[in-house]
């Protein structure tokens, strides 16, 4: 397929997922401060780190403005200048997916559009002020519209695979970002404490749980009392769970092999080795082991990995220009 | 209230409903005012649920226009639609062959039917494409060909459009939106469908490739998004199944063009592109355009790309050699003319130019290689000094400007958001073509929305209509 065409497919779903992420943490984050006590500057700050505009944000606004709940909110949801904030991603997506109409078609054209339009309407101004968890919850819902018709309507062939490609890197990176967030939470000797011994934290657990999507299905897997390890090792290693970072990047190699396999000319295998060496760590070393060694050194390699993959990924396929031996 | 002298579509003079559209009016007219106002609001939301727009994207949060739709169709009975489709397909016959003659053996300027000079001087003729023979001889893939209906109802040609003709898509959404709205009316109507026209259009590409089908790759070239008919581009390359590329995708080497695809290079072999002549191709044309791709021009020279439409089309339409069709009829199909013209005075004769010049407030004048309304006079209207600054354009330029009589443009009933009231209109039927020409039975009805204006274009405030072509009566 079209380089830039399968470059604008990878990068629709990657700014789909981001907004989708930033919902949901945003939502659950403020729910969570509803009823549970954190000190300050544990309130919005972890949001910012999450989405990496921590120092951004601190030169835009000053070094304290991340006490202000809303102001986050406003920047992480509204922010033109902010390229996550969730009115940034859907304009990109939008903008990706209207390079590409008669790649995604009339039916997913139509519901991307639908929330590029939503958000642009006074109305949802009012409802972000009026309903704020019915308007997180209102993109949620629409990205996941938009995540079933692109599945139920699209051909599952090369674009189909770069956009999956694209969501499932950008949803690993989340997943892992989300855990480093909190990773002082799951310090050493604290592992094995169980949420039992600390109610004062699990809440804090739930809520990191709920902004991966992974509250009911962490209760459904996990076995006795939950304990922080469970909780970390469910994050990145358990293979069932849809937003866990080996499930991730698993299905990403996959794909990466379905777009190989297409092709003719097979060229090199970089891609697919650098995905898994990134994760073979997560993939073998014992949980244990990782919150001995440190699991915030664990993410940091991991992300850079990730990172390296995505340029990997732009070099390899979209960016190709004229081979020289044709030039 | 209707305009004095104007043909109008659906009303006869004594304002009532012409009998040959009287079923489907009295079936819209039935709806009430109450429903006719919701449904017109359901047409707006669709398209702006559709994303269906125009015009230009100017910053990074966009400015992209609805196309003001008009929810009254313009109607054409079966029998009026099979008169203008022979002389359509007459007319595009006629315009192949002489783009085929003019950048081939030109017998028809040695044998002085047209005059050589006025061809030579036209900005359109492009002298490097000499010899240079398209695919199948085809020049006119796709033509979208402007007609007027007089005050005695007979259609007139005003304008060709064998370059690249824009507003099909507009076709094809607008009738989408009104089975939506309309649907007991379609139901009971007999209206023909145009479903058919992105079929055609890839039967026609495919056709003329240079390799076999289904070993070859065919495609849409657009500018890019920021182009206002970027929603056209992308429409017809979705409805055709096709690729829709960007000049920066393609590049040529060895006389062939190839896209750059995940899988290395492709080769490409129709390219129905939507860029001017002089974009093209920077090593052949205006060495200044990135729209361009290097080339190119070799390419299809050699034969191994096909391009819709062909190269040099420009020439045809140029508003000085418009008047001269009749004669390339008359001359390469040894027909009569089926479809008048309007009566064009050629400012490059001095003849012509004197009676330009003393009649200019009564005349429309038009440059000769303009579109879109731009570039226009229309002297009935205009003021002393516009006047006065038009005649010393035409004295310094005499070769640049055409001359037609102001023709009254028929109305059509039309929705104002208050009332029903007549408004101008003209109809851009579209034609494909891959040696034998077929006529999409429907058409873009463009509509000058203010009161009294001649200007239907919709850069300059003009709206659209669908187009009803009526089933022929099997009499």
């Amino acid at each position: 397929m079209i380089s830039r065409v399968a470059e604008s497919c990878f990068w629709l779903h990657r700014y789909l997922e981001r907004a989708e992420c930033v919902a949901r943490m945003l939502g659950v984050n403020r729910l969570f401060l509803l009823d549970v006590t954190v000190t300050p500057e544990d309130r919005w700050l972890p949001l910012l780190t999450v989405s990496g505009e921590q120092s951004r944000f601190a030169s835009l606004f000053g070094d304290s403005a991340h006490l202000d709940g809303e102001l986050v909110q406003d920047y992480l949801t509204w922010n033109c200048d902010n390229p996550v904030s969730i009115a940034t991603c859907i304009h990109w997506a939008r903008e990706n997916a209207r390079q590409i109409r008669e790649v995604v078609g009339l039916e997913m054209w139509e519901t991307i559009n639908a929330v590029w339009q939503w958000l642009q309407n006074t109305r949802t101004r009012k409802l972000y002020y009026s309903d704020r968890d019915g308007f997180f919850r209102h993109v949620r819902d629409t990205v996941s519209t938009v995540h079933g018709v692109c599945h139920d309507t699209l051909l599952h062939d090369e674009p189909f695979d770069f956009m999956r490609l694209g969501m499932l890197l950008e949803r690993a990176g989340q997943t892992a970002r989300a855990l480093d967030a909190r990773h002082h939470m799951f310090g050493g000797d604290a592992a094995d404490i169980s949420a039992a011994d600390a109610p004062a934290e699990t809440a804090q657990w739930m809520a990191l749980l709920r902004s991966c999507s992974a509250q009911d299905p962490f209760a459904r897997w996990v076995r006795g009392a939950p304990t922080r390890a469970d909780i970390v090792k469910f994050l990145l290693k358990e293979e069932s769970f849809p937003r866990s970072v080996l499930h991730c990047i698993d299905r990403a190699s996959n794909f990466l092999g379905r777009i190989r396999s297409r092709q003719k000319s097979h060229k090199g295998t970089e891609l697919t080795t650098g995905l898994a060496r990134i994760v073979e760590p997560l993939r073998y070393k014992p949980i244990t082991t990782i919150l001995e060694e440190g699991l915030h050194d664990e993410l940091t390699r991991f992300i850079s990995g990730l990172a390296e993959v995505n340029e990997g990924v732009g070099s390899e396929f979209f960016g190709p220009g004229v081979p020289e031996e044709l030039a | 209230m209707p305009y004095p002298s104007a043909y109008d579509e659906l009303f006869a003079a004594d304002g009532s409903v012409r009998p040959e559209v009287e079923g489907p009016i009295r079936l819209l007219d039935k709806l009430g005012r109450a429903q006719f106002k919701a449904r017109q609001r359901l047409a707006d939301s669709a398209f702006l649920k559709g994303g269906i727009t125009f015009s230009v994207y100017s910053d990074q949060r966009g400015t992209e226009k609805l196309m003001p739709f008009d929810p009254i169709p313009r109607l054409v009975t079966g029998d009026v639609w099979a008169r203008l489709s022979r002389g359509l397909v007459q007319r595009i016959r006629a315009l192949d062959a002489f783009l085929g003659d003019v950048y081939g053996k030109q017998r028809i300027l040695s044998e002085k039917r047209i005059p050589r000079d006025i061809v030579e001087a036209s900005a359109g003729y492009r002298k490097q494409l000499a010899g240079i023979v398209p695919r199948g001889r085809v020049f006119v893939h796709v033509a979208g060909v402007d007609l007027i209906r007089g005050p005695d109802g007979s259609f007139a040609v005003l304008e060709d459009n064998v370059r690249t003709p824009s507003g099909v898509s507009y076709v094809l959404a607008n009738r989408t939106v009104m089975k939506r709205i309309f649907p007991s009316v379609f139901s009971q109507s007999a209206v023909q469908s145009v479903d058919a026209y992105p079929v055609r259009l890839r039967d026609a590409l495919g056709s003329l490739s240079p390799r076999k089908a289904g070993e070859d790759r065919l495609v849409v070239l657009t500018p890019g998004p920021f182009n206002s008919a970027y929603f056209e581009h992308s429409f017809l390359a979705r409805r055709m199944g096709i690729d829709l590329v960007q000049p920066s995708d393609l590049f040529a080497h060895d006389d062939k063009i190839y896209v750059k695809t995940t899988a290395g290079p492709s080769r490409v072999d129709v390219i129905y592109r939507r860029i001017d002549d002089e974009f093209l191709d920077p090593t052949v044309f205006r060495e200044d355009s990135l729209l361009g791709v290097p080339g190119i021009v070799k390419s299809y020279a050699a034969g191994n790309v096909t391009l819709a439409n062909a190269l040099g089309n420009g020439v045809a339409d140029d508003k000085a050699i418009y008047p001269f069709v009749p004669e390339m009829i008359r001359f390469y199909l040894s027909e009569e003319p089926e479809l008048a013209q309007i009566e064009t005075l050629i400012c490059a004769r001095e003849a012509d130019c004197r009676r330009v010049l003393q009649n200019l407030g009564k005349m429309v004048v038009k440059a000769v290689d303009a579109s879109g309304g731009y570039g226009m006079l229309m002297g009935p209207t205009a003021s002393q000094p516009e006047l006065a600054e038009f005649a010393s354009r035409i004295r310094a330029n005499p070769r640049g400007y055409i001359a037609q009589p102001r023709i009254e443009l028929s109305t059509c009933p039309t929705w104002t958001g208050k009332s029903v009231e007549p408004r101008r209109v003209d109809m851009r039927p579209y034609v494909v073509s891959s040696g034998e020409p077929w006529v999409l039975p429907g058409g873009l009805t463009r509509v000058a929305l203010v009161d009294g204006s001649y200007v239907v274009n919709s850069s300059q405030g003009g709206g659209s209509k669908d187009t009803w072509v009526l089933e022929a009566s099997s009499s």
